[in-house]
């Protein structure tokens, strides 16, 4: 017992007080300027969760009659990742909707090749926007850039009238409402609300499993304070999100000295300079958790990162370089959990890195679910069926 | 000390002072700039948080610094030669003075673009196909991109995935995702909608400066469908 | 008679210096603090040496201290907290609580002297994980453990093989709110490496920095000295997040001498933590009616050329709720306001009379 003058940081008692938080709420200026008729604001349909992001303040996440705004990366690489959420949504009896009326928030074009530029931006976010407002459900982004830029966005449509006034004339044009949600809820944000719900209905037991967590950039680092943060996970000193889930499920969740680190997607990176991205999610990330975590699995709640993680193993093992965890998604996570057909449901054979240990480890027989779902695929193959259902899915 | 990117004032000396200052105009007069710019007193903080920092030499404290000195003639040299190097992750936001050097960058690239500067077409280079699939179909990343040829440091598995990918799309419950071509089913008129955006919003004009082919391949796809739609519009 | 009473709120060293010069030149000096004992921050929060001379602060407090204790002129009310106040010049009601009991206190001008309290970690943008990693402390838990005698890894109680310090944490920073310069904690981060080199010679000490700032007679007194004497290793280059790495701690920053990325392994971080007014100062500027600048310091309303009347005529601030200050400036500013008390109530009784 050394003598010391001091606390140690287990008794620093640290409370977020928002009335100590350095900007304005954004949420004043937006209900301002809808009684100014700049416009609408669609309110986040009850019930509600209330979560507290950075400086304290209450974020609402909508439990249910959700317009699910899909991720690109997503829907066309790691189809489970979409999946898994509509599955979770549907375990609960949830009303959602899945939209054809939706396009690519376009953030990847804007990032990677700049040839875009704020009005179309702009004007691209709220058409998707006034296009859930015309059904009545409230947007849930899935994507973690989709979610940051569209905060980007907001912030920019409220501060600058001139882009207001461009984007008003494009929707009168385009015949659409000018609508901005209350929130911008990212999917990860629900899934954080719904933890306690999901660990109740938890079949698979996870506390033997160590896991890492990759928070997203664009999630915490674009427009820092619309993230969730608590006093009860890392003091509030680092977003809450994808931890909480994960503690939830009674997985240890062990830190890394590159916890902050990117993961190197880089959008133009990850396509055409791909040394770039895959040594920076090789060398900063996964070699580093190994090192130190020695993790069972990655989880984290973005496309581009669970692509750029799990797919970079692959030239990395080649070069002898320590690799080899598995990767995936918190809504993957929280639907295996939860019983979710690691195939039919989670769809794991788009991802690369080896995930069948990790299957194993949980007591979870893959090759009797592969045979599964392979067994399924047989029958599209020979036009017995033309799609395997939701249904199915459960079977 | 060597470093790989060139900063000596002799770079790029050929190219007269006033088409750097008038690009120099551009950024400046972007709606943005004085939201993302205040000053910058190289603290470091960017460069600390910055990924691209440690693979490429490459310094957001620089950009922001140059931003803020409004030392036209470097940032010409970094408008070529650095702003492609950004991985867009916006750690930098960071910065205790309020600026962005991630968001200078984007307005730096957008000017590149709109002027079609040889620097901009070359990191542009093979991005064509992404820019086609966004732009046309409203998805990115579609599953047909999935090819070995396009991701051959993915490995076999890529191979796997090409060859069963019809079925395998089949074999997702979400109806939206019954789709090869796109991320998922987009309505018609959704894209129509969306190309009146790209109009509207001078989009394709930025197209055009970095690669005319895919301009003109975009154009006809898109000039088409507005007018099976009913809609009487050109991009000139 | 109260035209020849000053109150003076807070027994911090601004406090005392305005008593003193109340009580020499003959005026009474009622000097009300809430604490059982004068000082203020540097005798609360146990600063172990002043900067720039390194002399043992409680030495130097109680030579401060000493002329007004028993000083007929100087009443001190400890344990008492201000809760209201009415009235003008030449004639305030002052409202407070003492050990539960309800006091009342007239008096023909006040100086407020309530000054600061330092910036709290957990509202930083940078992630530097106070309250995750017992060794990331501030300067204020430095002085602490200097003013015993000694300085320690609080997570295993042994002695550092690296320091570092991080400046300009809670100012300098327009995410947070907090533009303006905190003025003491390069002197005091220079300081303190002496402090801690004189104890560990063989310790490698570091000092992150934007701007190295050290005013007057402590550019060559403090910054110097702790550079060729003591070499103290100064890097231009601030840092983003502090991690753990095994044991040890990694800071992230950039050396911009070397344009580029920067990840050391510390043993102790110290977070040279910055100035905002206290608790006590904003409730004083509530009750009084003062003007606040966007920070809740208490403005004064002259500029340079009057450090210490604010905009309530026979209401003085001196010291740190007026913004950030050294010793300096709050000894100085206590006399000030001590001359400048007095002297309006000279005016009003030649007025009056």
């Amino acid at each position: 017992m050394i003598h010391l003058p001091i606390l140690k940081a287990a008794d620093r008692k640290w409370e977020t007080d928002p009335s100590q938080a350095p900007t304005h709420d954004l949420k004043d200026e937006i209900f301002q300027l809808e009684k100014e008729g700049e416009w609408i604001v669609q309110r986040v349909p009850e019930p509600y969760f209330e979560v507290k992001t950075k400086y304290g303040r209450i974020k609402k996440i909508p439990l249910e009659k959700t317009w699910h705004h899909k991720s690109c990366g997503q829907c066309g690489h790691i189809p489970g990742y979409s999946t898994s959420i509509f599955w979770l949504n549907r375990q609960f009896g949830l009303d959602y909707h899945d939209p054809t009326n939706q396009t690519s928030c376009t953030a990847w074009n804007y990032y990677a090749s700049a040839t875009s530029n704020p009005e179309a931006q702009a004007a691209v976010a709220i058409r998707n926007f006034a296009s859930a407002y015309k059904t009545g459900y409230f947007p849930l982004i899935h994507c973690g850039t989709s979610f940051g830029h569209y905060k980007e966005v907001r912030h920019a449509l409220v501060h600058q009238p001139e882009l207001r006034r461009k984007v008003k004339k494009i929707m009168d044009r385009l015949g659409l409402p000018f609508v901005i949600p209350e929130e911008i809820v990212h999917y990860s944000e629900w899934v954080y609300a719904m933890r306690d719900r999901i660990a109740e209905r938890q079949v698979i037991d996870m506390s033997h499993i160590v896991a890492t967590v990759h928070p997203a950039c664009h999630y915490h680092k674009l427009i820092e304070e619309d993230a969730i943060y608590s006093e009860e996970i890392y003091g509030a000193q680092r977003t809450a999100i994808v931890t909480g889930t994960l503690q939830a499920l009674g997985v240890q969740v062990k830190d890394y000295s590159t916890w902050f680190d990117c993961c190197g997607f880089g959008f133009r990176h990850i396509l055409v300079s791909r040394d770039f991205s895959r040594s920076f999610a090789v060398q900063r990330k996964i070699e580093v958790m190994k090192e130190e975590a020695n993790p069972d699995v990655v989880v984290t709640h973005d496309t581009g990162c669970v692509t750029t993680l799990d797919q970079s193993q692959f030239a990395a093992k080649a070069h002898g370089k320590k690799v080899g965890v598995p990767v995936m998604s918190d809504s993957q996570m929280a639907a295996l959990a939860m019983g979710a057909h690691p195939y039919k449901v989670l769809q794991l054979h788009w991802h690369n890195t080896n995930n069948k240990p990790f299957l194993e480890k949980l007591g979870i027989d893959w090759k009797k679910k592969w045979d599964e779902f392979e067994a399924e695929c047989e029958k599209i193959r020979r036009g017995e069926k033309a799609y395997l259902t939701w249904e199915d899915a459960d079977a | 000390m060597e470093f790989a990117l060139d900063l000596s004032a002799n770079k790029y000396a050929d190219v007269p002072y006033e088409e750097k200052e008038r690009l120099f105009k551009e950024m400046k007069s972007d709606e943005r700039w004085p939201h993302v710019l205040y000053g910058c007193y190289e603290c470091g903080i960017c460069v600390a948080s910055c990924p691209s920092a440690r693979f490429y030499d490459f310094s957001p404290r620089i950009i922001a610094q140059a931003a803020a000195r409004e030392d036209v003639d470097l940032l010409y040299t970094l408008m070529n030669d650095s702003v492609w190097d950004c991985s867009q992750c916006f750690s930098c936001d960071r910065c205790p003075r309020g600026n962005s050097p991630g968001q200078i960058i984007t307005v730096m690239r957008e000017v590149a673009v709109r002027n079609g500067l040889q620097s901009a077409k070359e990191a542009l280079e093979g991005y064509g196909r992404i820019i086609y699939k966004i732009m046309s179909t409203g998805t990115q990343v579609s599953p047909d991109m999935l090819q070995p040829n396009a991701f051959p440091d993915w490995g076999g598995h890529v191979n796997e995935i090409s060859e069963h990918l019809e079925v395998w799309r089949k074999a997702l419950p979400p109806e939206t995702l019954h789709t090869t071509e796109t991320g998922w089913k987009v309505d018609e008129k959704t894209l129509i909608e969306l190309y009146l955006i790209w109009h509207m919003t001078g989009v394709m004009d930025m197209i055009e400066q970095i690669d005319e082919g895919l301009y003109m391949i975009l154009v006809d796809v898109m000039e088409e469908r507005l007018e099976d739609a009913g809609y009487d519009v050109t991009f000139d | 008679m109260t035209t020849q009473t000053v109150a003076i709120i807070g027994g911090g060293p601004a406090g005392i210096e305005a008593a003193k010069g109340v009580a020499e030149l003959g005026f009474k000096a009622i000097l009300i603090e809430k604490r059982d004992r004068l000082g203020g921050t540097p005798d609360e929060q146990k600063y172990a040496a002043l900067t720039p001379d390194l002399r043992d602060t409680q030495t130097a407090l109680r030579e401060m201290i000493a002329p007004i204790e028993n000083h007929p002129n100087v009443e001190i009310m400890y344990n008492t907290l201000i809760t209201d106040a009415e009235g003008s010049l030449g004639d305030f009601t002052l409202k407070g609580v003492q050990l539960g009991k309800e006091v009342e206190i007239k008096a023909g001008a006040v100086i407020i002297a309530t000054g600061f309290q330092h910036f709290d970690p957990g509202r930083e943008t940078q992630k530097y994980g106070y309250y995750e990693f017992d060794d990331v402390i501030t300067l204020t838990d430095a002085e602490k453990m200097l003013s015993e005698g000694k300085f320690v890894r609080p997570s295993n109680g042994e002695v550092p093989k690296r320091v570092c310090f991080i400046q300009c944490v809670g100012s300098r920073d327009r995410r947070l709110g907090n533009e303006y310069c905190s003025k003491v904690c390069c002197g005091i981060s220079s300081k303190q490496s002496i402090e801690i080199k004189k104890l560990i010679p063989d310790c490698k000490v570091f000092i992150f920095y934007i701007d190295m700032r050290m005013y007057g007679y402590w550019e060559n007194e403090i910054y110097w000295k702790a550079q060729e004497e003591y070499k103290v290793n100064y890097i231009k280059g601030i840092a983003t997040e502090i991690v753990r790495k095994g044991d040890k701690l990694l800071v992230k920053g950039e050396d911009t001498t070397f344009r580029r990325p920067m990840e050391v392994e510390m043993d102790v971080v110290i977070l040279a933590v910055g100035m905002e007014p206290s608790e006590g100062t904003k409730e004083m500027a509530r009750i009084f009616g003062l003007k606040q600048n966007k920070y809740g310091f208490i403005e004064t309303i002259g500029g340079p050329l009057d450090t210490v009347s604010t905009n309530v005529p026979g209401v003085f601030a001196a010291g740190a709720c007026t913004g950030p200050a050294d010793l300096e400036d709050s000894v100085s500013a206590g006399g000030l306001a001590a001359v400048k008390a007095m002297a309006a109530l000279r005016k009003l009784e030649a007025v009056t009379a």
